[in-house]
């Protein structure tokens, strides 16, 4: 059941606020993959503190890095269930998880970060991680 | 490691990896209380199921999460021979692949389980002393009053590289995990044990030498004097 509006807003204007294009509906994530040429990053957000409290902002500190994907986008598990249903569709073959983070190269999936991986680390960890797989995957 | 749940286990909000003699499971820890644990959108995996080994299985589960096939499952702790953060079977988060997972197998895990001793000395020591240390804590412990104290090994935000050491001298806790030593117990809380597994504790005495020294292979990155690190 999704978390009242109020309560989610400044999730979602945490990001949207620093250019993260936010996609609410299935084709807004339609349009959103339908362009597969060049480097995109996905951040599947939700409401939970305890992964996603680090992914917002370790996406937003690894927007910061010289090298990065050409486009950023975000979809909302829990709260936009169609279009985060949709974009699980297209990101590949992997299991649902969020917070998680998915970069595509030419419309593939080429690194993703799971859950488990954002869990109990700092922003700035993440961030790292981030800006060293943009540094194989974007240049 | 832990979440923003401060009052809650360690482990709560954490995907972790329970073990029992044949099958592994993988899923959110929620709690561990009265002889359970409990993991939420969990999935299992039984040796060879789908023609895969556990160790295949948990290669995969650590490079992308898994699909689960429980919301709720509650375990035996008694039957559990190991409970660990599934991150601990990813090399480093941020690589393309895993070696140690994808290639050795899965590591040896630090027993969480029940606070109970962590074995003998041994590869599966979380942590270890020289005979340095040894001779130098037992050196101190003898000057305390207080008898049957231990070495308490933690770890703490703070510090130029984002976490510090911790040592103090204090008695057995609930839920500690034991190292025996020669004369004395080492004791780690369950959230430090994660960050420490696989330490040694080192110690250099005499006018150049710089006290206890912990040689850390989990950490990325550590300060110049070496009293805190990053992992």
């Amino acid at each position: 059941m999704p978390y009242p509006e109020q309560m989610v807003a400044p999730m979602r204007a945490e990001l949207t606020s620093s250019g993260v294009q936010e996609l609410r509906t299935p084709a807004e994530v339609d349009d959103f993959f339908a362009q597969t040429q060049g480097t995109a990053l996905l951040l599947v957000n939700s409401v939970c503190g305890c992964a996603a409290g680090s992914a917002r902002p370790a996406v937003l500190k690894a927007m910061e890095h010289t090298t990065r994907p050409d486009r950023f986008a975000t979809v909302f598990a829990g709260q936009d269930v169609e279009a985060t249903q949709r974009a699980r569709e297209l990101i590949g073959d992997v299991p649902p998880s969020s917070p998680s983070v998915a970069v595509m190269k030419d419309g593939e999936l080429v690194h993703f970060v799971p859950r488990h991986l954002i869990e109990g680390r700092s922003a700035e960890d993440v961030a790292r991680d981030l800006a060293a797989a943009f540094d194989d995957i974007c240049n | 490691m832990g979440t923003f749940h401060d009052t809650r286990d360690p482990l709560h909000g954490i995907t972790v990896v329970a073990t029992t003699r044949d099958t592994v499971f993988v899923g959110r820890c929620h709690e561990r209380a009265e002889g359970t644990v409990v993991l939420v959108d969990a999935d299992e995996h039984s040796e060879g199921q789908d023609g895969k080994t556990n160790a295949e299985y948990l290669a995969r589960a650590a490079r992308f999460g898994v699909w689960k096939k429980h919301d709720r499952i509650v375990l035996d702790a008694a039957d559990l021979a190991s409970l660990a953060p599934l991150s601990d079977f990813y090399g480093r988060p941020g690589q393309a692949a895993t070696k140690r997972a994808e290639e050795s197998g899965p590591p040896p895990a630090v027993d969480h389980t029940a606070g109970e001793t962590a074995g003998s000395a041994g590869e599966d020591q979380p942590v270890v002393l020289t005979p340095a240390a040894v001779a130098e804590v037992k050196r101190l412990l003898a000057a305390e009053a207080e008898p049957g104290l231990g070495l308490r090994l933690g770890v703490a935000g703070g510090g130029c590289s984002g976490l510090t050491y911790k040592t103090e001298f204090s008695a057995r806790r609930d839920g500690d995990v034991v190292v025996p030593e020669d004369g004395f117990e080492v004791y780690l809380d369950r959230k430090s044990a994660i960050y420490l597994r696989g330490i040694t504790l080192d110690h250099q005495s005499g006018l150049g030498g710089k006290g206890f020294q912990f040689q850390n292979p989990n950490a990325t990155n550590t300060c110049g004097c070496g009293e805190s690190f990053a992992v």
